[in-house]
């Protein structure tokens, strides 16, 4: 009671009150999200308006229901404006009256943010209270320029064998993950997070998982996985549930971009994941028709391209002037069927700096991840790659789509020549070997351990069949037999002569004690 | 079209030109480039915007009749001039005046209103 009564006579003693004059508007109609408005002269594009329920009631009324609505004004035309309501539309009426706040929509940013779960608006929405972030960014902004840049050389480790060996991603890159629903993409997404646990802290980059469109209860058990897992520690996530205006799921993505911005700015690594950029698109869509824009291919309006553009151009990689900081970018694209040339995912892959394409064939057949490694290319990771890993994995990807080839033809083909049996029987251990429990990331250096290990034949001395459980023998075997091999990738971040002849030595060890056992 | 034609005769009485000579000449050029179909809707223009100016122009409201001079002066200053004040007793102390999309707003209602929001958001 003490500290409400002091808090009051604390804003009543530091009260001025506002004698400018304000510029004002009122709403000529409203429906579905989208309220056009009388007035508002000098206004200027994605500036915030507030609705303002208290102006034509008595003050006991306007106490009652004083929680201001927000919009954000999206057409500017010749007779008045059109916002986009930023909460409860059923709130905003005919004749309310609509006060311009001077301000683009922006929002709070700041370290407090970290292991919050927060709206489009930086409203913290988890029940622990507000966040204490003071400082405003605008939410749009324009993405550094080429001399702010630097090249992406320093690899984001997703934990995943398959992705880290053959689609390498680099901080500062911009990365698809695309496949229909039910793939496991939101599962490489998460997996990406939970494998930031094993970075040294200094250089773990803060996550910030934007769910847009998603079922709140898909991103309650995602934020409980993570604070489970003891990835909240360096996460934030941004929700604009399927329940939540058009509007706030289109603001999302450029919610998260704004806060990874922040880290990025102030010299840290930043990992921004989008799931899922279709539903953005969608949300957009509703929009731009509701705002009487024309529609073009779709029904999309014409600047659906300069959305995600301008988007994912943020992701970058800062040069040391700048701070040395990054943004990398993990954006999800839904398909149907498959189809990877439909509009937005074509438009998406041309943005992004690569895909990965998650197969539900292959998801169907057990393999997880569920990489389409022919159709999944990182276009920049690869510099980014350690030594370690581009010594072992560079054959793969040949390797696997010869055998997938192969593959094809076995099906039609009873009688195979040696050769032939055993690249099939080779690209059936790979297979095994990249497959992967979702939850369970892998340190780089144990999996290029592993990696080495299956290029260089050690599981050949196992059936394909009893290869994945030979894989999981060996990590436990690295792990209690050749740590120091182990430590020494992690620490040179290459497999040297020594490390390699120590290596050798332990898989020849292993393949003795497990062989026929 | 016919917002464009209905801004401009708005303008033109504003600057003192005579109704008759603008509405000849109207008839004149419209007849002249064969746009008379034109008419109705300008008229509808012409409407909306009456309509407009009645709803944006200046009102004076204050919260006791007896501030009502002072509160004219006051909103004069801000450019709102409005011919008298309207009470409205929800304002509860002071004044607040509107003209053109321009709201002062200097009553008490609105800085009990401000002090609640910032106290119950902190």
């Amino acid at each position: 009671m003490d500290s409400i009564i002091k808090r009051i006579e604390k804003e009543i003693a530091d009260f001025a009150p506002a004698t400018g004059a304000e510029e004002t508007g009122i709403v000529r109609a409203t429906g579905d999200g989208i309220a056009e408005i009388d007035g508002l002269d000098k206004a200027v594009m994605t500036e915030m308006v507030l609705f303002d329920p208290t102006f034509d009631r008595s003050l006991e009324d306007a106490l009652k229901d004083a929680d201001p609505v927000y919009g954000l004004i999206l057409n500017l035309e010749e007779d008045g404006v059109r916002a986009a309501i930023l909460g409860d539309a059923s709130r905003v009426y005919e004749g309310m009256l609509v006060r311009r706040l001077g301000r683009l929509l922006s929002i709070p940013v700041g370290d407090s943010l970290v292991g919050r779960v927060v709206n489009p608006l930086g409203d913290a929405v988890d029940g622990k209270g507000p966040t204490k972030a003071t400082k405003f960014v605008p939410i749009e902004r324009e993405a550094y320029g080429v001399m702010d840049r630097a090249p992406v050389n320093v690899p984001l480790h997703t934990g995943i064998k398959a992705i880290d060996s053959m689609i390498p991603i680099g901080r500062g890159q911009r990365e698809l993950i695309i496949g229909d629903r039910g793939v496991g993409k939101t599962t490489v997404a998460i997996d990406a997070i939970l494998n930031q646990k094993s970075e040294p802290e200094e250089s773990r980059p803060i996550c910030i998982y934007v769910a847009i469109g998603q079922k709140e209860s898909k991103t309650a058990k995602i934020v409980a996985q993570l604070a489970e897992l003891g990835a909240m520690e360096y996460t934030v996530v941004v929700t604009a549930p399927a329940s939540a205006p058009a509007a706030l799921q289109f603001l999302a993505p450029f919610a998260g971009a704004a806060i990874g911005e922040h880290f990025m700015d102030s010299g840290r690594d930043a990992l921004v994941i989008y799931d899922d950029l279709s539903k953005q698109a969608v949300a957009y869509r509703q929009m731009s028709l509701l705002l009487r824009r024309p529609p073009g291919r779709e029904a999309y309006p014409g600047d659906i391209f300069y959305l995600h553009s301008r988007l994912l151009e943020r992701a970058a990689k800062l040069s040391k002037e700048k701070g040395g900081g990054s943004l990398t970018a993990l954006p999800i694209i839904e398909t149907q069927e498959g189809d990877i040339s439909a509009y937005i995912p074509t438009n998406v892959i041309s943005i992004t700096d690569g895909q990965m394409f998650l197969l539900s064939d292959l998801f169907n057949k057990g393999m997880r991840p569920a990489i389409d490694t022919g159709n999944s290319v990182s276009r920049v990771g690869s510099a980014a790659q350690t030594k370690a890993m581009k010594k072992v994995s560079g054959k793969i990807k040949l390797e696997l789509a010869q055998f997938r080839e192969l593959e094809a033809f076995m099906q039609f083909s009873s009688d195979l020549d040696e050769d032939t049996k055993k690249r099939i029987d080779g690209g059936r251990r790979m297979t095994e070997v990249l497959k992967q429990t979702n939850g369970q990331p892998l340190p780089f250096e144990m999996q290029s351990a592993i990696i080495f290990a299956a290029v260089n034949g050690y599981f050949d001395a196992f059936t394909p069949d009893e290869t994945s459980a030979m894989e999981k023998k060996m990590q436990e075997y690295f792990l209690r037999e050749a740590k120091n091999v182990l430590s020494g990738i992690r620490e040179k971040k290459e497999i040297t002569e020594d490390l390699e002849k120590e290596l050798r030595s332990a898989l020849q060890k292993f393949v003795e004690i497990n062989k026929g056992a | 079209m016919e917002k464009v034609y209905a801004s401009a005769l708005e303008r033109l009485l504003s600057q003192g030109v005579k109704e008759d000579a603008l509405m000849k000449n109207l008839m004149t050029h419209l007849k002249a480039r064969g746009r008379v179909k034109l008419l109705p809707a300008i008229l509808r223009s012409l409407k909306v915007a009456q309509i407009r100016n009645t709803v944006t122009g200046a009102t004076v409201e204050v919260a006791r009749k007896e501030d009502a001079a002072k509160a004219l002066s006051a909103a004069a200053t801000h450019g709102i001039t409005a011919d008298k004040a309207i009470v409205n007793e929800s304002l509860l102390s002071g004044w607040r005046g509107r003209s053109k999309g321009v709201l002062v707003d200097q009553s008490g209602k609105r800085a009990l209103t401000d002090i609640y929001q910032r106290v119950v958001k902190v």
